[in-house]
């Protein structure tokens, strides 16, 4: 019996969870739990202030990246094999369309979700001093997502494919001088062929999920090492003068310096790991505001990973994943279309290509970069800053305005068609 | 609070956890496992030894599969088609029928879909059967079925199939090529046909728009050539066959051989007697051919029919679009030829050509041949229907001796010509003279025009 004892002891090496030097120690002695802290306010776990958007985008990565190593199992990157893997991975691979569905919905689900999260980082004022690197970090991260998903959308390589990423290639080449470079370099060519294929593989599966995951991480530890998440905006409070505190020196004894006291907490939590009882280091009146992560924390997490997982699962069942026909160069179906996060820039490109494919989502970008140094108010609270808020929901409103323009309203030729108007003979 | 949410959790998780117990348990009960069931069940039926019955009963479920390089697919029909090729399943119900008179089309070879159509892919029926979105070749009908007799046998007769030879007749003789090209040769006017058979149309929208082509695809520029419902079929049939599928070597070679019978029938259609005798039986313009077959080599006789100035310039004999099967079949024809079995056939014919009328009929061949018939009518007579051209249809051909000279015809034949407006503001009129000096040479247009000349008619006087 003892043995036993011995190896669990070996493996988990804190103290029982009944403890509260125990519930530290999970997520103090455990690698993958050290990023949390090992007590979190109480304020930030509510729901309506995050609506865990981070985490969900966090989840759905894990399960594109669980499933993905899977799906690569099955896929061959050449034009001749690639169709027809996916066709077997629909009709005599175990459990294939349910694999190749949840990459599918995952993917989707985490362009939306990192998109989502960055409007509540903007809302909430989250972006404002000492958080605005990890703002710039988290747009790289929405682009890496957009990549990612624009350069998977090729690999089934049947005409959805196809199509969308000869108009997304197309959009790209509007660059002035870098342009058709760049289009030539991704499509390892003129048009999307084999050379495409390979190349778009490459990166899905390697290059940007490595960056993927490499952001991600840096992204985690700054909002660590920024102070953790923002307070939630309902619970901001008139700033006071902070009062002064005194370092170093004793009673009689000149003191080394007076200044104010930080508003920032911070944790002695090196007595914890020592032993000492943590009454001693936590103070009453933090004790009603922050609990522990062990449970508080984990179990809301645990609820999202689970919610997020069935959510993918189910749609994974209940949805095929679309696949159209062969692709196929020498029918072009009326309209091409980009895949939907880029039928916006699409619809912009129908009216101007420089302004519509070049400026203006370059503008976008720039913007999306900039926001934390050029917004200089200091005030997260949403009366004082309407014009900021206005601004952002103005560029909300219009990318979705004109994405689902571009995804509901547009026929063959482009034409203004509204969706339930049924045009036959379109690719005639 | 906090215990209502690990309640939450757990419930969660064991949602799920089902979840995945229902999709391995969606992925792990096909309906094809449940076919291979009810197969093995009804071929151990009649097994009087328990052992064998045994053993027949455990086999395993499995995907059958033909993996068919040389005709660039997959099939895994006889995965729930478990009895094709198994003569005791005649009476079996489907789907564990046998499939009778296969002859050598083996499904080992063959597969299923390069008759049948259909997702060859696919293991689940209505995907497999194709009348799904995005799978634009569902099954044939059992009506257009023998259509696909065409895709690899592309010359000659295909025995039971007299649908495809009578379209491809229909298509030569009604002048389609006047307006679609075909295999490199036809006009502008419609689209390339080349690949029609690959583009995947329903059977039966063929079959109308030949029937009136203005009922399936509006604004179309093509006449109503009155077919009957059997010709309409006929070159449905025909359209069907035209694909380009890259066959591998063992296809095409195992292609129909043609027969001496089927060259008898290209001798009799092609006039070969108007300037041909064999043995003193015809005309002495063109040399004996009995015995020719002994007398040249294959590759000499063959080069012969495609191109006889390539051999003897100056040859007077015409260059015949004969395809490589009817060569053959040619050939062998006159292996055999005896002067009685040309003595029969001149009786069929009601009269014989003078050789001065040889390049006429040479015309004539080529008029027909290159899609003239087809607008101009086999008389020449024109009126088909070309809205907003004046007169309201193509013109005949029988009086241009009245209006032009030989010479500006010629031009006209080789430029092309818009027929000039009826109403200059309304639309320009779907059918046009295309220009034709890029598909025939000017040997051949001489001929037409020399052709056009035998035929014409002074206008009966009006005054």
């Amino acid at each position: 019996m003892n043995i036993f004892r011995e190896i669990y002891q070996s493996i988990v090496r804190r103290d029982p969870l009944s403890t509260d030097k125990g519930k530290t120690e999970l997520v103090f002695l455990n690698v993958w739990l050290h990023i949390h802290p090992a007590k979190v306010k109480k304020e930030h776990m509510k729901f309506r202030h995050t609506f865990y958007l981070g985490f969900i985008s966090f989840f759905l990565l894990l399960i594109l990246i669980t499933t993905g190593i899977a799906l690569m199992v099955y896929y061959r990157p050449y034009p001749a094999a690639a169709y027809q893997d996916m066709k077997d991975l629909q009709f005599v691979i175990y459990m294939g369309p349910f694999l190749r569905g949840m990459h599918r919905w995952a993917a989707h689900g985490m362009v939306a979700c990192v998109f989502l999260h960055m409007c509540r980082v903007f809302y909430t004022g989250s972006y404002k001093k000492p958080r605005q690197f990890n703002w710039v970090i988290g747009v790289v991260l929405l682009l890496l997502t957009l990549g990612m998903s624009f350069t998977g959308y090729l690999l089934p390589w049947d005409q959805l494919a196809y199509w969308a990423i000869t108009v997304g290639t197309n959009i790209g080449s509007y660059a002035p001088l870098v342009g058709g470079m760049l289009k030539e370099v991704l499509l390892g060519g003129h048009s999307v062929g084999e050379g495409a294929l390979i190349r778009f593989y490459v990166l899905h599966v390697a290059v940007l999920p490595l960056l993927v995951v490499l952001f991600t991480v840096v992204h985690f530890w700054r909002v660590r090492k920024d102070g953790g998440l923002s307070r939630p905006v309902w619970k901001l409070k008139a700033p006071k003068t902070a009062p002064l505190v005194q370092i170093g020196g004793t009673a009689e004894a000149v003191p080394l310096a007076v200044q104010a006291a930080s508003t920032e907490k911070t944790y002695g939590l090196m007595e914890v790991v020592t032993g000492k009882p943590i009454f001693e280091t936590v103070t009453p009146e933090e004790d009603d505001d922050a609990v522990f992560s062990y449970p508080y924390a984990f179990v809301r997490e645990g609820i999202t990973l689970m919610a997020t997982v069935t959510t993918i699962m189910s749609m994974a069942i209940f949805l095929r994943a679309p696949l159209e026909e062969l692709a196929n160069p020498a029918k072009t179906p009326n309209p091409a279309k980009a895949p939907w996060y880029f039928l916006g820039l699409q619809e912009l490109v129908s009216h101007s290509a420089l302004l519509g494919g070049v400026v203006a989502p370059a503008l976008m970008v720039i913007a999306l970069l900039v926001v934390p140094y050029i917004d200089r108010n200091p005030s997260r609270r949403p009366r004082d800053r309407k014009w900021a808020i206005w601004l952002f929901t103005a560029f909300v409103v219009v990318n979705l305005v004109l994405i689902v323009i571009g995804t509901f309203f547009r026929g063959p030729g482009w034409a203004l068609v509204p969706p339930w108007v049924h045009v036959t003979g379109g690719a005639e | 609070m906090e215990r209502r949410l690990q309640q939450y959790f757990f419930v969660l998780s064991v949602l799920s956890l089902l979840l995945i117990v229902g999709a391995a348990y969606q992925a792990s009960t096909p309906a094809w496992k449940r076919y291979q069931k009810q197969y093995v069940a009804l071929e151990a039926q009649g097994e009087p030894n328990a052992i064998t019955k045994a053993a027949v009963l455990a086999t395993p479920p499995e995907v059958h599969q033909v993996m068919l390089t040389g005709l660039q697919r997959v099939d895994r029909c006889t995965t729930c088609h478990l009895g094709v090729e198994d003569p005791t399943m005649k009476n079996a119900a489907e789907p564990f029928r046998y499939h009778e008179n296969l002859g050598p089309h083996i499904p080992s070879k063959f597969g299923c879909t390069i008759c049948h159509g259909g997702q060859g892919l696919a293991t689940e029926k209505e995907d497999a059967h194709g009348n799904v979105e995005f799978w634009q070749n569902p099954l044939l009908t059992k009506e257009y079925i023998r259509a696909s007799c065409g895709r690899c046998h592309k010359d000659g007769d295909v025995p039971g199939v007299p649908e495809l030879s009578e379209g491809k007749r229909l298509f030569e003789n009604q002048g389609c090529r006047g307006c679609h090209k075909l295999n490199g040769v036809g006009g502008t006017i419609g689209p390339d046909l080349s690949l029609e058979g690959a583009n995947h149309r329903a059977p039966e929208w063929l079959e109308k728009h030949f029937l009136t082509p203005n009922a399936v695809s509006t604004g179309s520029a093509m006449p109503n050539f009155h077919f009957t419902r059997d010709q309409a079929k006929a070159l449905t049939y025909y359209m069907l066959s035209l694909t380009s599928e890259d066959m591998g070597s063992y296809y095409s070679t195992v292609r129909l051989i043609p027969g001496p019978e089927f060259g008898r029938q290209i001798f009799q259609e092609k006039n070969c007697i108007n300037c041909h005798n064999v043995g003193g039986v015809g005309q002495k313009v063109g040399p004996d051919l009995q015995g020719v077959v002994g007398r040249h080599s294959p590759e000499w006789l063959d080069e012969q029919l495609i191109n006889p100035e390539l051999v003897y310039p100056g040859s007077s004999m015409p260059a015949y679009d004969l395809d490589g099967n009817s060569r053959k079949a040619l050939m062998a024809y006159l292996a055999v030829v005896t002067p009685a079995d040309v003595q029969a056939l001149l009786s069929q014919k009601p009269h014989v050509l003078s050789p001065a009328d040889v390049a006429i009929e040479a015309g004539r061949q080529d008029f027909a041949r290159f899609g003239c018939v087809g607008c101009h009518g086999t008389e020449l007579q024109g009126g088909v229907p070309n809205p907003n051209a004046q007169g309201g249809e193509v013109p005949s051909l029988l009086h241009l001796s009245d209006d032009y000279t030989k010479d500006e015809v010629l031009a006209v034949i080789r430029n092309g010509r818009v027929p000039p407006l009826d109403n200059p503001s309304g639309p320009p009129p779907p059918l046009y003279m295309p220009a034709w000096k890029k598909v025939l040479s000017d040997e051949d247009i001489n001929r037409v025009a020399d052709f056009l000349w035998s035929k014409q008619q002074k206008k009966a006087d009006a005054w």
